[in-house]
């Protein structure tokens, strides 16, 4: 999913690299151009004047002993880099990350720590330039997106049956996602029910029954309009009293600013008492995925996040943003439609995919 | 957040308040501000520049029109480029139709399905339903479900996998007996080729009049793309936002407007199957900027109003006549629904009953009917209308008492709530500012 993205960081790695190396090469090429006009006729016999005249200044004010001149000579192969070096490309990435759906918030986040850690920073000449700006992308990336969450081992580290519920606004996934979960799970050897917790929207009930049924996982359900808190509730009772390892709670999805249904989905989380709150939410949306995100964490907490429909997107941009709000774990990024289109998130992996190497 | 956003958009104007000239800072500031608020917006990162870009330009290159100050000026230039962005909306004929859906995965066809074979259900034609959505379990039901609570036939089968066999049975039959067929189909992304299409060989057999797109309020910067490959594929005519009644602020699908070369012809804002409506550039432009008085702006610069009309200062003095209030509505006629216009003056976060605003403009007609009935000492001091005027009044206006009554009551509560203002915070400046806005485009 993040192609577009890596391939703009690298374009944007080599432009930041470019600009440094300017920097960096600046100080000593503007005597070598100046020098044809005031001393041509030396030009023949002193070639090797103009790295003197540039080193000139801050030698004076050593005393010429040898070991001074070595340390000079360390000193004056470093250079520091100024914000006006990297204001361009800085800008450059600042529209990369922006196109790429991360929200403004975070780039300006990512942009801020950039600079921070670019500017007045010294770099010897002869180090690579390359690695200081992946390293400093890196670190930035990888504060921001954070640990990613084994969820299989997760399982195994706690007492059964371990209880996740599924949270987010409307059409982002989250019947899919669970029935992708369910799938995942199994695969992995554990037992699962799954709770058919939204009934509101029309057709909810039958389509996460006919998921589970495909699957041959175990549906509990009341009829449409029914608390989703008592079905819910008893589908933890279905899952203790068949030693099930796993309860995968289904909700309605709600817009975060409606009160009643947040109240809802907090009576929900009071009554079935889950271990996992997990945030799901789709990987095109943009800035609100922010707001939201935060929302929901704010009124029913959030433990970790599925990014849904990452295959409509090669960007994902969302991912950093998401992550970087809740402060939460990437669980799963869903890929496709199919049952096995889920792919579990390792941060590490996705910033070395990002930046193309292990630097 | 966009509140912030607004401020700061609003701070950035306020700069250019009483100057003379433009000011290259002050623009560039604004720029900048307005850049931000789009971009937070979702709306696309190129359009953004293009559009910031054109601004700066006019702003600094167009000489203001007389009479009008710089503030003005530089904002009517980010008004009127915007609503170029915006593109008009999208022509909804009522009359026999077929319509096709189309739109990414949980973007909210079904729903919005629905709601369009109720808003045309409404209008008085005969709609008939065929989903094509074959892929997604429970999307038949879902549909079935939706329609049957109004009434509408749906036509499908949840064990047939083919959609275009759906559509290639059920058209003919429903073309048969219903003026507008709504196709709903499966959520699929521009990346998914077979996908793409399926939707192909469903608007050419079924020959579709419209193709329009469902865009998530909340979509980020993939709105361009998707709508562009949508479009390639199919030709979109329309753009239908779904989920405005979250915090998102759908500049996404203002993307896939210019994408398109089409118009929003609907926005979705709601759980239930009312909650349609038909797009209002003006409405969608504030909620983007978060703020509200541009259009007023505009038309203010636009109508050379004088203010005369309607006397503030005896509004002030607590003097609101029925007088007032017929010069109000004829106002309000030309400027939108009055929660728009009290949501544009500085007033924040200023508490106005909300009977005060439920008056539709039919109802409005009928009061500036009513008020054609009476006479001036009537219209100046209301409290001489006893039962008998009523009467009286009622049958000149051709109404029932009830309705002159309804009118009363409601000359009261905006009464008091003139009254409420005044007592407000913030003074005599704000009050007149409000007041001069409220009578502004009045001529």
């Amino acid at each position: 999913m993040f192609d577009s993205l890596k391939k703009k960081l690298q374009n944007i790695r080599t432009k930041f690299a470019s600009n440094i190396e300017e920097a960096a090469g600046a100080e000593p090429e503007q005597p070598v151009a100046e020098l044809p006009e005031g001393a041509e006729a030396v030009e023949s016999g002193t070639p090797p004047a103009p790295p003197a005249s540039a080193e000139a200044p801050e030698k004076e004010r050593e005393k010429p002993t040898l070991f001074n001149r070595v340390k000079v000579l360390v000193r004056e192969r470093e250079v520091l880099l100024r914000e006006k070096d990297i204001e361009e490309p800085l800008f450059e990435l600042e529209m990369v990350l922006l196109e790429n759906d991360v929200a403004l918030p975070v780039t300006d986040e990512i942009i801020g720590r950039m600079r921070r850690d670019l500017v007045g920073r010294q770099r010897k000449i002869g180090s690579s330039v390359d690695d200081l700006v992946a390293s400093t992308l890196r670190s930035a990336l990888c504060g921001v997106l954070g640990e990613g969450l084994d969820l299989s081992r997760y399982i195994r580290e706690h007492e059964r049956p371990v209880k996740i519920l599924f949270t987010g606004v409307n059409g982002t996934g989250k019947t899919t996602t669970v029935a992708k979960v369910g799938h995942y799970l199994q695969k992995n050897g554990f037992t699962v029910v799954i709770g058919a917790g939204d009934t509101f929207r029309a057709g909810a009930i039958e389509q996460i029954r006919t998921h589970a049924d495909r699957l041959g996982i175990k549906t509990i359900q009341h009829q449409a309009g029914a608390d989703p808190s008592a079905v819910l509730f008893d589908a933890v009772q279905y899952a203790k009293a068949h030693n099930i390892d796993v309860v995968l709670a289904d909700t309605a999805g709600r817009f975060h600013n409606r009160a009643n249904l947040m109240n809802q989905l907090e009576k929900i989380r009071r009554v079935m008492k889950p271990d996992l709150v997990v945030y799901v939410d789709e990987a095109v949306a943009g800035n609100d995925a922010v707001i939201r995100a935060d929302e929901f964490n704010k009124a029913v907490g959030t433990d970790a996040v599925v990014l849904t429909k990452a295959d409509m997107d090669p960007k994902g941009g969302a991912a950093i943003s998401v992550a970087h709000t809740v402060g939460k774990p990437i669980l799963f990024l869903g890929t496709g439609q199919g049952y096995d289109d889920i792919m579990p998130f390792q941060p590490r992996a996705v910033v070395n995919e990002l930046l193309g190497d292990e630097a | 957040m966009l509140d912030n956003l607004g401020t700061s958009l609003k701070d950035a104007v306020k700069k250019l308040a009483g100057k003379t000239v433009i000011d290259r800072v002050a623009v560039d500031e604004l720029v900048r501000d307005l850049q931000r608020a789009l971009l937070s917006a979702d709306v696309n990162v190129k359009l953004v520049m293009q559009l910031s870009q054109a601004i700066k330009q006019r702003a600094l290159e167009e000489e203001p029109p007389k009479g009008m100050g710089v503030r003005e000026h530089v904002l009517r230039i980010v008004y009127q480029e915007l609503v170029r962005l915006m593109g008009k909306p999208g022509e909804v004929a009522l009359g026999p139709q077929t319509i096709l859906m189309a739109g990414l995965q949980g973007s909210g066809k079904t729903t919005t399905t629905a709601k369009l074979a109720r808003y045309f259900q409404r209008k008085g034609l005969r709609v008939g339903v065929i989903c094509a959505d074959t892929f997604r379990p429970g999307a038949y039901d879902q549909l079935k479900t939706l329609c049957d609570r109004i009434s509408v036939p749906c036509f499908g089968d949840p064990n047939e996998p083919d959609a275009l066999k759906i559509v290639r049975e059920g058209l003919p039959k429903y073309r048969r007996l219903y003026e507008v067929i709504i196709i709903d189909t499966q959520g699929r992304h521009a990346l998914e080729e077979n996908l793409i299409e399926e939707i192909v060989n469903i608007n050419e057999i079924s020959h579709a009049d419209h193709r329009w797109l469902v865009i998530d309020a909340a979509l980020g910067q993939q709105a361009s793309e998707q709508a562009r490959r949508f479009h390639e594929a199919i030709g979109i005519d329309g753009v239908l936002v779904t989920k405005m009644d979250g915090t998102a602020k759908g500049g996404g699908a203002l993307s896939a407007v210019a994408e398109t070369q089409s118009g929003i012809v609907f926005i979705g804002s709601g759980e239930t199957i009312e909650d349609l409506e038909r797009f209002d550039p003006d409405g969608f432009i504030s909620r983007l900027l978060g703020m509200g008085d541009l259009r007023a702006l505009v038309e203010r610069a636009e109508e050379a109003v004088s203010a005369e009309d309607l006397d503030v200062n005896a509004m002030l003095k607590g003097k609101f006549t029925l007088r007032d209030m017929y010069k109000q509505l004829e106002a309000l006629n030309k400027m939108g629904p009055l929660k728009q216009i009290m949501s544009m003056l500085p007033l924040g976060g200023m508490q106005i009953p909300d009977d005060a605003y439920d008056i539709t403009s039919t109802k409005m007609q009928r009061y500036k009917v009513i008020m054609d009935s009476m006479t001036p000492p009537e219209l100046d001091d209301p409290s001489v209308i006893g039962s008998s005027r009523i009467q009286r009044i009622a049958r000149g206006a051709g109404v029932m008492p009830d309705d002159v009554r309804d009118l009363i009551k409601y000359y009261k509560i905006m009464q008091r709530a003139l009254k409420g203002m005044r007592g407000m915070s913030g003074g005599k400046f704000n009050m007149q500012r409000m007041m001069k806005k409220f009578g502004g485009p009045s001529r």
